[in-house]
């Protein structure tokens, strides 16, 4: 009940104050392993945005956006992550970056290990900083794939 | 513009449904568990647009929302889902309660909400210097999360149309709360506001927010209206 309350009370008594300034911006970033913790690949920026959007796919997403939606959560997963670690953010993470990666035609291979790591973009002064913030364990593909199967 | 209390209820349940029609159908190839939430939650929202018992579809509505809360331990999208349960909470209440002063009461909360929305997100913005100097605009092309694309980034070296572009922002923000007592001059302010939230979809990708919050939009025009 409490949690509830908890849950709902910022849409019932709103601050409103958005984009009061403008902070460190996280992004997501993956890499694959192979069984014996060795990188199979380099760091992949999940979800990385297009070079360029056209117009008439900006209407488009007026009302068909969810790609775009689940990065916004994930940018909020991120940013949870890092104030307050839980199970449930880096979980939430694993589990879409794991959708996608077996969404590919070509099969990965059972023993293969995934990792993830949130980088945080900055200004200081003219310079734009990047710097790791957080590095998840490794989890085994196989029981991330289960995980995706029956979420 | 006179508009009744009844028929502000209706066209914000309209809208609402319509909005929640839309976040449900992106969730309906995602993962079983929350297909188990949004096909409930789409079938809800088709029968809110219909105006068919309202009491009843927007208590399934809340109650739905509340074990997506939990699901996704907060809000799917941030001020978007905050501000499409708070209409759902005052739409629910309003309905629940008989026709008179607290329905009136009820569904003014929102209008006031609506109101306080823009003055104090201007209000945030005009008291931080970066936003006054245009640097903070640069820096949500420049590197945050929300440009939809790379291209748009160039937007960070054109200082000058950033300090407009943010003080536009800031003004029309502010400006909001005396609309109210402009008459059809709040019409024109709603227009204004919608194409903001119109701009913001097209270059960050915040669709939700535009129809979420048009969907309030009757709420303000219902309490001008009242009071004026």
């Amino acid at each position: 009940m409490m949690k509830t309350i908890q849950l709902l009370l910022p849409a019932l008594v709103p601050a409103w104050n958005f984009f009061d300034s403008i902070g460190p911006s996280p992004r997501i970033h993956y890499q694959l392993l192979d069984g014996q913790s060795k990188p199979v690949s380099d760091w992949c920026e999940y979800h990385p945005r297009p070079q360029h959007v056209s117009f008439g796919k900006m209407l488009r997403r007026m009302v068909w956006n969810p790609r775009w939606n689940e990065t916004l959560f994930l940018v909020s997963c991120a940013e949870r992550l890092l104030a307050e670690p839980t199970a449930h953010s880096e979980h939430e993470i694993f589990k879409r970056i794991a959708r996608t990666l077996l969404q590919q035609p070509e099969p990965l291979p059972r023993e293969q290990q995934l990792r993830f790591r949130i980088v945080l973009l900055y200004r200081e002064g003219s310079e734009l900083i990047e710097e790791t913030a957080y590095e998840s364990g490794m989890v085994a593909m196989t029981a991330l794939q289960e995980t995706v199967t029956t979420a | 513009m006179i508009l009744m209390l009844d028929s502000a209820m209706r066209a914000t349940g309209f809208m609402l449904g319509f909005a929640f029609v839309l976040q449900s159908l992106e969730h309906i190839r995602s993962f079983q568990n929350e297909q188990l939430i949004f096909l409930p939650r789409l079938l809800l929202a088709l029968l809110l647009m219909a105006g068919f018992q309202p009491l009843w579809v927007t208590g399934g509505l809340l109650l739905l929302y509340i074990i997506a809360l939990h699901r996704f331990q907060g809000p799917y999208n941030g001020g978007a889902d905050r501000m499409g349960l708070l209409i759902l909470c005052c739409l629910f209440l309003a309905y629940l309660l008989p026709p008179g002063y607290w329905r009136e009461v009820v569904f003014g909360y929102l209008a006031l909400q609506l109101l306080l929305s823009y003055f104090v997100a201007g209000l945030v913005k005009v008291v931080n210097p970066d936003w006054r100097s245009g640097t903070a605009l640069c820096d949500v092309f420049r590197f945050s999360a929300y440009p939809v694309s790379e291209s748009l980034r160039v937007y960070a070296d054109a200082p000058r149309l950033m300090w407009l572009m943010g003080w536009l922002v800031m003004i029309l923000e502010l400006l909001f709360p005396l609309s109210m007592f402009a008459g059809r001059g709040l019409l024109v302010m709603l227009g204004l506001t919608a194409a903001f939230h119109f701009a913001n979809a097209c270059l960050f990708g915040l669709n939700r927010f535009f129809w979420v919050w048009i969907a309030a939009y009757p709420s303000i025009l219902w309490l001008q209206s009242r009071i004026m």
